[in-house]
């Protein structure tokens, strides 16, 4: 596993953009290329991983000297679409892909009624014909970047931004980052996740990606969002919240979605309140050094209290978005760097 | 139909229940000629003469069996006829050695008319390749709410009556329909399923959904309907069958309930019985047909029951959709998967070839079986019987590549699959319907 993310030094900003892009030339870098896309984390090996880790590490150090283009990716083209809301994750993606020189296009068809499926396959078909490079896709249906790789060329990466339930690897990736920024590696840490596991990507891809790393993820829901045969991805179920939270060293909310209890999925959100929300007092159940980590957007006062949300010695939530933009920077690199970089 | 047909040096297939322990799981054969002639078999004999106008087919050491009926076919046609129709399903029931099928009547618009159901009787005689019998829905647009006119349908030819892919959740309806049912010693083919609890489901319910992050289906949905139905029949004395059952705990109660002497029976399909949810590759809408693949230990509870002899026919629920139907995402496919070309091997290989049930019990399940479901006569190899024969090569190897194939759809999770044991040769009516490569052909 990598090392810490060391912090800022006085390296030239030159010789930190050479060994950014030398970076993307060690042997987990080429591995994740031959990949193509990035579908979940469930497909990341150790060695890819620890790249995408390293390659991000140089990335936040570079943006935090200086936030010009790097010029690296002037001959590609990026496209984000959108089938479902994003604020974070999209800026996020753009600004990535800008910083590495990149030009993007970004596709909007969340406002439309577009929700079937039936005809991403055309969008993406769209794109490619204007010479994309890569797709950055979000949709409500799982498996959708599954769906589009059938009709995808050799020289098209596809980037899951998030589909249904499935998966949401970037997310995954950098709740990774930002917990081993701040406590090294995640082998051996308690980790709880705590909220709507059922309906939650996140969940999935932090499980995907946390398990294998050997982390202990405990997962903890209301009895109706603790999906069937969850302990098959290798977490340890509760539907209490103490036991799920004793001794944690990270502990990952989500977000509790208001139309639970219209849907009869919960008793009622102050039920929820009264058994799941996190606060300072029930976090005390965790290690004194526990940080905490949501996705966002914050339902304020459903999974967690504002304080707790907004307490900078506890939560790393501003952290996580700022660390998405360097993760996304690392995928997009090591998917579209040539294969020799002249 | 001019001329006789007569087939010689093939092994006679009597069909025997299975968990009766009358074979022991040996297959019993008689090699015996088979003449058809004046739309009956009217011939049978270890060493028949042929005759000038005979057409000989030589199927040495093939099996004979009678002709496959299928209890579960979605035709489609009318305005589905994109999907398949009356002629193509037929032709591809006929390669499956299939000479009698019944068609659902969840088409667009819905079996619920003697109108519609003249259409389709007229459809059927102008297009059929093999014989089919048409059901009638139980409720006016498979809403589960009003009956349709069961007895003007019944006299007409509605062979049963069905509201399959839309279980009827009403109690109250299903028990009239029962009652009236059994007033026309009909038939009523449940798929039961409570849809509150499969709600927005696409798969079975288990680590599988919950890994690929889609709503799933539980099998108690399937179970709790069961339990439930069972009941309404022993209030009601009349005679139901449940369609494709793919849980452990519906199979114990079907069993109870015969044990209990209630008139119902059961099929069970040829991929509940070679899949579970562990086999659906990820995110693969082949694979996504309702009742969900469900998991290992249903699966093994399925094949446990065939070998009991809880099941009473083998039923491929053949639904072809169009591909890009299909092409949608894994929530938004529609339910179903083609069958009937593939239905014998898949259920021989894993059924016979593994020695669980022996040759004869399979046939039973394929023939003599979904006849005594629905009350029709008994196919047989015998002296004046209906001339509906099925010549199948046990052994012959072959790779199921559906665009080849006959019917209309493409739907198969078992498309590219090597395959052993066919239909070599299908007589539906005394008129060969179905030949593979007409190898058989003597000069």
């Amino acid at each position: 596993m990598t090392s810490k993310p060391s912090s800022a030094s006085t390296t030239p900003l030159e010789s930190l953009r050479t060994a950014f892009i030398e970076s993307a030339y060690t042997d987990g870098a080429k591995s994740f290329r031959r990949g193509r896309h990035l579908l979940d984390t469930s497909d990341l090996a150790h060695d890819e991983v620890d790249s995408l880790i390293e390659t991000a590490t140089l990335a936040k150090r570079i943006i935090r000297r200086s936030k010009a283009s790097l010029d690296l990716l002037t001959d590609k083209v990026v496209a984000t679409v959108f089938f479902e809301n994003s604020t974070r994750t999209r800026s996020s993606f753009d600004l990535a892909a800008r910083t590495l020189g990149a030009r993007v296009i970004n596709l909007d068809i969340s406002t439309s009624s577009v929700t079937k499926g039936e005809t991403i396959n055309d969008t993406a078909a769209t794109l490619i014909a204007l010479g994309v490079d890569a797709i950055i896709q979000r949709h409500s249906a799982s498996g959708a970047c599954h769906q589009l790789l059938p009709t995808i060329p050799s020289h098209v990466s596809v980037i899951n931004a998030g589909d249904g339930w499935n998966a949401h690897p970037t997310q995954g990736l950098l709740d990774l980052f930002t917990m081993m920024e701040v406590g090294g590696s995640v082998e051996g840490k308690k980790i709880a996740i705590v909220g709507d596991i059922k309906h939650s990507r996140v969940a999935r891809s932090n499980i995907r990606l946390l398990v294998p790393l050997g982390a202990n993820v405990h997962a903890c829901a209301p009895p109706s969002l603790l999906p069937e045969g969850i302990t098959e991805m290798g977490v340890i179920p509760h539907v209490d919240l103490a036991p799920a939270l004793e001794n944690a060293d990270f502990v990952i909310a989500l977000r509790m979605q208001t139309e639970r209890q219209q849907q009869g999925l919960i008793t009622s959100l102050d039920d929820y309140r009264k058994l799941w929300r996190l606060d300072h007092s029930r976090m005390k159940m965790a290690k004194p050094t526990v940080r905490l980590l949501h996705p966002g957007p914050i339902n304020r006062g459903v999974e967690l209290t504002p304080e707790l949300a907004d307490d900078i010695s506890i939560s790393l939530i501003n952290l996580q978005v700022s660390n998405g933009v360097p993760v996304r920077m690392a995928a997009l690199l090591l998917l579209l760097v040539p294969e020799v970089f002249k | 139909m001019t001329g006789s047909i007569l087939l010689k040096g093939g092994l006679v297939i009597t069909p025997l229940p299975p968990g009766s322990g009358s074979t022991n799981g040996s297959s019993s054969l008689k090699r015996l000629d088979v003449r058809i002639s004046n739309g009956v078999i009217s011939e049978l004999a270890e060493d028949l003469e042929r005759h000038n106008d005979d057409t000989v087919l030589s199927v040495r050491d093939l099996y004979i069996s009678p002709g496959f009926i299928d209890i579960h076919t979605h035709l489609r046609d009318l305005n589905e006829s994109a999907k398949e129709t009356i002629e193509t399903g037929t032709r591809a029931a006929a390669a499956g050695g299939y000479t009698t099928i019944v068609a659902m009547a969840n088409t667009d618009p819905p079996t619920d008319s003697t109108r519609i159901l003249a259409l389709t009787l007229d459809k059927i005689r102008t297009s059929a390749q093999v014989r089919v019998l048409p059901l009638a829905a139980v409720t006016l647009g498979l809403k589960g709410e009003q009956l349709t006119e069961m007895a003007q349908l019944a006299e007409m030819g509605a062979v049963a009556f069905s509201d399959d892919h839309t279980p009827i959740n009403n109690l109250a309806i299903l028990s009239r329909a029962l009652r009236f049912a059994k007033l026309l010693d009909k038939t009523i083919i449940s798929h039961s399923e409570d849809k509150d609890l499969s709600q927005g489901g696409c798969l079975n319910e288990s680590h599988v959904s919950t890994r690929l992050g889609l709503e799933g289906v539980p099998s108690v949905a399937e179970t709790a309907s069961v339990a439930r139905e069972i009941e309404i029949v022993r209030a009601t004395g009349g005679r139901l069958h449940f369609a494709h059952v793919s849980t452990e705990g519906a199979v114990a109660l079907i069993k109870r309930a015969k044990a209990d002497g209630l008139k119902i029976t059961a099929e069970v399909t040829p991929h509940h019985i070679r899949l579970s949810d562990d086999d659906i590759l990820d995110f693969d809408t082949r694979f996504k047909t309702s009742p969900p693949l469900r998991s290992k230990s249903d699966q093994d509870a399925l094949i446990a029951a065939v070998k009991e002899g809880v099941f009473d026919a083998i039923a491929c629920d053949h639904s072809p959709h169009s591909r890009h139907e299909k092409a949608q995402s894994f929530a938004y496919a529609p339910f179903g998967i083609v069958g009937l070309e593939t239905s014998f091997a898949l259920v021989h290989e894993r059924l016979v070839k593994q020695k669980l049930i022996s040759i004869n019990e399979l046939i039973y399940l394929l023939t003599k079986g979904p006849a005594k479901v629905l009350g029709l006569t008994e196919p047989e190899i015998a002296l004046g019987a209906r001339p509906d024969v099925t010549v199948i090569d046990p052994n012959h190897t072959w790779t199921y590549q559906s665009v080849k194939g006959f019917s209309r759809s493409h739907n198969s999770p078992f498309d590219g699959t090597m395959l052993s044991g066919k239909a070599m040769a299908t007589i539906a009516d005394g008129r060969i319907v179905f030949q593979e490569q007409s190898r058989l052909t003597a000069k």
